[in-house]
């Protein structure tokens, strides 16, 4: 962990996970200046599951790498009370050259866990997803759905194994490239995952069906720049058509603004 | 009745189970023997029988054309006088030693050319370029700065065999996914860290393929260097012998000497460079050569 996130976590309120006020993001210079995200401000509860909904250049992965350490924002203030969030990109994104179990085994390494300690809690983690018999097989031995949750139980072993705090999982797009049944099991396993790690969740996807499915809260962003719309609590939603409708036309909206 | 949820989690082991790719399983050593160990022989034993027959149309006068009878005789009583043991070991110590400090000198440069702009932007270029001037031509000037002394040989050997494993380093290193040290970076490794669990294991492959290339260069450069750097403080080697045999006009004892200098590339290659290449490819899953 790095000293600006400590002091962020002493400042925080214990009953927010991540707090954004005033978030903007400016890739260049001068001219050429694009702005992907302008004025964001989103707040998380811990083990809060979060969906962000939004077409193409909504500044969606802009957002989750700002959260993620891995850039930072031109202006506006980033705060977890979280231990180190832990990504999930698209692709598995596996080192081909290690086994199951060495990848997760790779990420404790790095969140600075004993060697004996990192056997334990990889075999634990497979177990979690369901993968516990093939720990000892290499990537290109398992199904697509497999390797993503290879990498699920990888970034699980990143954030929870950093500290004592509770996890925050970062989501971009991980079942995209999945097959529509593969999808929809790795949909309920993640739920249940989340229910289980009671780690906070932010989880950008582009698919209505699938932020209203998985998440608490739906947060509709703009593009270019990326500004949050509108949100809606969608825990417990029984009539979820109704929402589904209400989603898209917004989400349409959205898209036909830049249509001039 | 089985609950949605146990429904999905059936569904899901069973989509374990149809998509995980099916293991090939390895074939009996017979087999495999059959398929890469035969068809070598064969057309060794074929190219032995075009030889056998143009030596026996008596085209080629004698000591232009020698039987495969006779260059067997010439092996086979250099081997039994152990000559051939005392030669094959002066050139190849030279080699694997020349090889090593390849290496070790190669290496570090490598990684700089590899990760540092400036390095790459001065000397990239000069690197693929030494790779393509034959190191022979380095021979009339290390006679010069050295004399006609090993350090001579070694000279030459380096600067055949430092390019190209510089360079396949810097290729393999090159042609990482980018995601992957970003998935470093999520994961909170730090440079150093980075460059010992991914990238040098990623980069793995390409550095094998520019070490296997830079031995064939070092063995290549060595044999030339021998042929034209002779004197009896170097001792005899492969370059040496061959260079004796021309002088002799010896045809028996030149082919032999070719012999024996293929017969070292092609035992090093097969003894350690492809059993480490399909190690390393096999366990990436990119058996698609193999």
């Amino acid at each position: 962990m790095t000293a600006t996130l400590e002091t962020s976590v002493a400042r925080s309120t214990s009953d927010t996970a991540v707090a954004l006020s005033g978030v903007s993001k400016v890739f260049g210079h001068g001219s050429s200046a694009v702005a992907a995200l302008d004025g964001v401000d989103l707040r998380v509860k811990p083990g809060e599951f979060v969906c962000l909904l939004g077409a193409s250049g909504c500044g969606k992965s802009t957002l989750l790498n700002l959260v993620a350490g891995l850039d930072s924002p031109t202006a506006g203030s980033i705060e977890l009370s979280t231990s180190r969030p832990a990504v999930m990109f698209q692709e598995p994104a596996l080192m081909p050259w290690l086994t199951a179990s060495r990848n997760v085994e790779l990420a404790l390494r790095f969140a600075g866990v004993g060697r004996a300690d990192r056997r334990r809690q990889a075999g634990e983690l497979l177990e979690l997803v369901r993968l516990g018999d093939v720990a000892g097989k290499r990537p290109h031995e398992l199904s697509g759905g497999m390797r993503q949750r290879v990498a699920l139980a990888r970034s699980l072993a990143s954030t929870l194994a950093s500290g004592d705090a509770p996890g925050l999982l970062l989501m971009d797009e991980p079942f995209a490239a999945l097959d529509a049944i593969t999808r929809d099991v790795l949909q309920a396993e993640l739920l249940r995952v989340w229910e289980t790690t009671n780690t906070a969740i932010i989880f950008v996807t582009h698919d209505v069906r699938e932020a209203v499915r998985l998440g608490q809260r739906v947060v509709l962003l703009s593009s270019r720049p990326g500004r949050v719309v509108r949100e809606w609590s969608v825990d417990g939603v029984t009539d979820s058509v109704a929402v589904l409708d209400e989603i898209n036309t917004h989400l349409r909206e959205v898209i036909s603004g830049h249509a001039s | 009745m089985a609950t949605p949820h146990d429904t999905l989690e059936a569904v899901g082991a069973g989509l374990d189970a149809l998509d995980a790719p099916v293991a090939s399983h390895r074939a009996p050593v017979w087999q495999r023997f059959l398929k890469t160990g035969v068809p070598p022989l064969v057309a060794f034993a074929l190219l032995l029988g075009v030889w056998q027959g143009l030596w026996a149309s008596a085209i080629l006068p004698e000591f232009q054309l020698p039987s495969p009878l006779s260059v067997w005789n010439e092996l086979v009583s250099s081997i039994s006088s152990g000559e051939a043991f005392g030669i094959l070991w002066t050139s190849l110590h030279r080699a694997v030693f020349g090889f090593i400090a390849a290496v070790l000198i190669a290496t570090p440069l490598g990684l700089l050319v590899a990760k540092v702009r400036v390095v790459r932007a001065a000397i990239g270029s000069l690197l693929t370029g030494l790779q393509s001037l034959p190191s022979v031509a380095w021979v009339p000037a290390a006679i010069l700065w050295f004399g006609v002394t090993p350090s001579t040989i070694y000279f030459v050997v380096l600067m055949g065999s430092v390019p190209s494993i510089a360079n396949g380093l810097v290729a393999g290193i090159d042609q990482i996914p980018p995601l992957l040290p970003r998935v470093g970076r999520a994961l909170g490794a730090g440079r150093l860290a980075s460059a010992r669990h991914i990238l040098l294991p990623a980069a793995l492959p390409g550095y094998l393929a520019g070490l296997k290339q830079g031995w064939a260069f070092s063995w290549r450069s060595l044999m030339a260097a021998e042929i034209i750097a002779t004197s009896p403080q170097l001792g005899v080697g492969l370059g040496q012998y061959l260079h004796n045999g021309s002088s002799l006009n010896d045809i028996n004892m030149v082919i032999a000497a070719i012999f024996l200098i293929l017969l070292v590339g092609i035992g090093i290659e097969l003894l350690l460079f492809r059993p480490l290449e399909r190690a390393v490819l096999r366990a990436r899953g990119l058996t698609g050569a193999l």
